[in-house]
């Protein structure tokens, strides 16, 4: 028996942008350490409405001597993370975690591009930095989108350690008013899939076009899927993600357990 | 808390002898692995796995669960590997442990049902089957077989046909009156029953009218189904003499003990586990002290105590 539901205390739960949150949370120093791309099932002890947990994905961590500080950037998106958000310092959640695949980081291109839409930027930023210190010597470029520049959120790092972050709104209101995708597109040029890993995590239109913008190249890419949980363990087979086998057969596979992470070329859109 | 003396939590059903009356719901549980991180699966009465078939099945599309108020819905379809994957791949593991395995079983036919059962059984390792006649996601077989009583009859004479092993068949509450079916695999020579399965239900998105469930309604579980569960058993272990399991919505060893004192030789935890994957081990110390607290030297002296 190795795993365990931690109690967390809440030390900070501020707004950054409108709905979206940052929420630092203390545990015990047993937790694990968790890799990019991996997340947490978040819960209030006893609730029963909601009384499922909520999957977030883990934006930071570090490891003092006497705990370990989990950090999760989240949107307020429906009743569970509405109750999230309105929990003050000196609360207490249960969290159960790391869990899932995260990103496959054994090596890492001359060139590593993250593409990122909304709140999709909090692996993703976990990511640049766990890579910006193994691969020093890699260019790290984040295509990055929003609606508009009130919901441009987790870029603090990325700033710091990216080459080139491009962003894009819908409405123009900050940066370029694009879609993130053909942002990427257009500069696809200046990348060639030898030496380019490519990094997504974003709304399922987002990930549409990508697929599709990528279908003809030969860019690898990984993506962080998001999909409704009951336990994130893998036992409650919810959260299918359709996927091509190596026959090319349609088989449904757990978000939770055999991703969040998945190569993007394996997944079956509608 | 622990306390200092431990009552006696052995119960029997019928030739099946559980260390305890605690065990997992199917389809809740996967194939045990999933949770052995988290629990010591010795410590359970029995591990119930994912519904196993013929052969391995895709499972409905998404997305397949929704939550509503103190429960859930899903519509995973009985998505597993099938039965020659679990006893190669799934089977070896949950051997190393000192519980019983209870391999939940579904068939489309009749025939299936014969030959999944005929293979579970040659099988080391497996200590029962619980026959799944009330799964409301699937189209064919599933709840179709649990809600006529002759049908259950014979799927359950079928399995019976097939077997060494005791087989307790799993009812579904989606029928007029649960006792009549409950009578009639009885008759059919079950060694014991297990009830509820979920309740059919559905949700609606009201920004695009659509069902949340792409198969449009699903199977309700939780704490909201509690009550349902526990009339259900109550009525059922007054008809049959076989012995009953009970489940639905149980959360804690309160749920659990109500399920007992009206007459459940055993329990199983189902959802509970999704949101606390430790839920089993609490329940079954939360009975131990409740036995405690209340100078009861064995589980099975609280077993059918209700009082009406």
């Amino acid at each position: 028996m190795a795993k365990n539901i931690y109690i967390g205390d809440i030390v900070k739960n501020e707004e950054v942008q409108k709905d979206y949150f940052l929420m630092k949370i203390k545990v015990a120093v047993s937790f694990e350490t968790p890799s990019p791309g991996q997340f947490v099932m978040i819960r209030i002890a006893g609730l029963n409405d909601p009384f499922l947990s909520r999957p977030i994905s883990i934006y930071s961590f570090s490891r003092r001597s006497n705990f370990c500080l989990i950090e999760l950037l989240y949107r307020v998106a429906g009743k569970g993370t509405q109750i999230l958000a309105g929990l003050i310092e000196g609360s207490q959640v249960e969290i159960n975690g790391p869990l899932g695949k995260g990103f496959e980081i054994q090596s890492v291109g001359k060139n590593a591009v993250f593409v990122a839409g909304g709140i999709g930027i909090a692996p993703l930023s976990l990511l640049i930095e766990n890579l910006s210190r193994r691969f020093p010597s890699s260019l790290m470029t984040l295509y990055f989108g929003a609606q508009h520049a009130a919901a441009v959120v987790g870029l603090n790092k990325p700033h710091k350690l990216c080459h080139d972050v491009n962003i894009c709104t819908d409405d123009g209101s900050l940066g370029e008013k694009n879609l993130v995708t053909q942002a990427f597109q257009k500069d696809i040029k200046k990348f060639s899939p030898e030496d380019t890993s490519i990094y997504a995590c974003g709304p399922k239109g987002m990930l549409v076009s990508l697929a599709k913008i990528l279908s003809k190249s030969k860019f690898n890419c990984q993506v962080s899927l998001e999909e409704r949980m009951a336990c994130g363990t893998g036992a409650c087979m919810g959260c299918a993600v359709a996927i091509k086998d190596k026959k090319g057969m349609l088989g449904y596979q757990r978000v939770c357990a055999d991703g969040p992470v998945f190569n993007l070329r394996d997944i079956i859109w509608e | 808390m622990k306390s200092k003396k431990t009552s006696q939590m052995a119960v029997n059903l019928g030739r099946l002898k559980l260390k305890n009356p605690v065990m997992t719901a199917s389809g809740t549980y996967g194939y045990g692995e999933e949770y052995a991180d988290y629990v010591d699966l010795n410590r359970l009465g029995a591990v119930v796995v994912k519904g196993l078939s013929l052969k391995p099945r895709v499972g409905n599309p998404p997305p397949r669960i929704m939550e509503t108020t103190g429960g859930m819905l899903n519509s995973v379809g009985l998505q597993n590997i099938g039965v020659d994957s679990f006893i190669e791949d799934k089977l070896p593991f949950l051997r190393k442990y000192e519980t019983a395995v209870i391999a939940n079983i579904y068939g489309e036919t009749y025939d299936e049902f014969r030959k999944v059962a005929k293979i579970l059984s040659m099988a080391k390792g497996v200590h029962a089957l619980e026959v799944n006649i009330s799964c409301p996601n699937v189209k064919c077989g599933g709840v179709a077989f649990g809600s006529d009583p002759k049908i259950a009859a014979r799927v359950t004479q079928t399995v019976k046909g097939e077997t060494s092993l005791p087989v307790i068949v799993k009812l579904t509450p989606n029928v007029t009156d649960v006792t009549v079916i409950a009578q009639a695999v009885e008759k059919a020579g079950a060694d014991a029953i297990s009830l509820i399965n979920t309740l059919t239900g559905m949700s609606v998105d009201l920004k695009t009218r659509e069902p949340h469930l792409k198969n449009i309604t699903g199977g309700l579980s939780g704490p909201a189904i509690k009550p349902v569960a526990l009339r259900m058993v109550w009525e059922v272990v007054k008809r049959v003499s076989i012995p009953v399991i009970g489940i639905g919505g149980i959360m804690t060893a309160e749920d659990a003990l109500e399920f007992l004192i009206v007459g459940a030789r055993a329990v199983q935890i189902g959802t509970a586990n999704f949101v606390n994957p430790q839920a089993t081990l609490e329940v079954i110390e939360g009975i131990q002290e409740y036995l405690a607290e209340n100078g009861i030297k064995d589980i099975n002296e609280i077993i059918g105590t209700f009082s009406a």
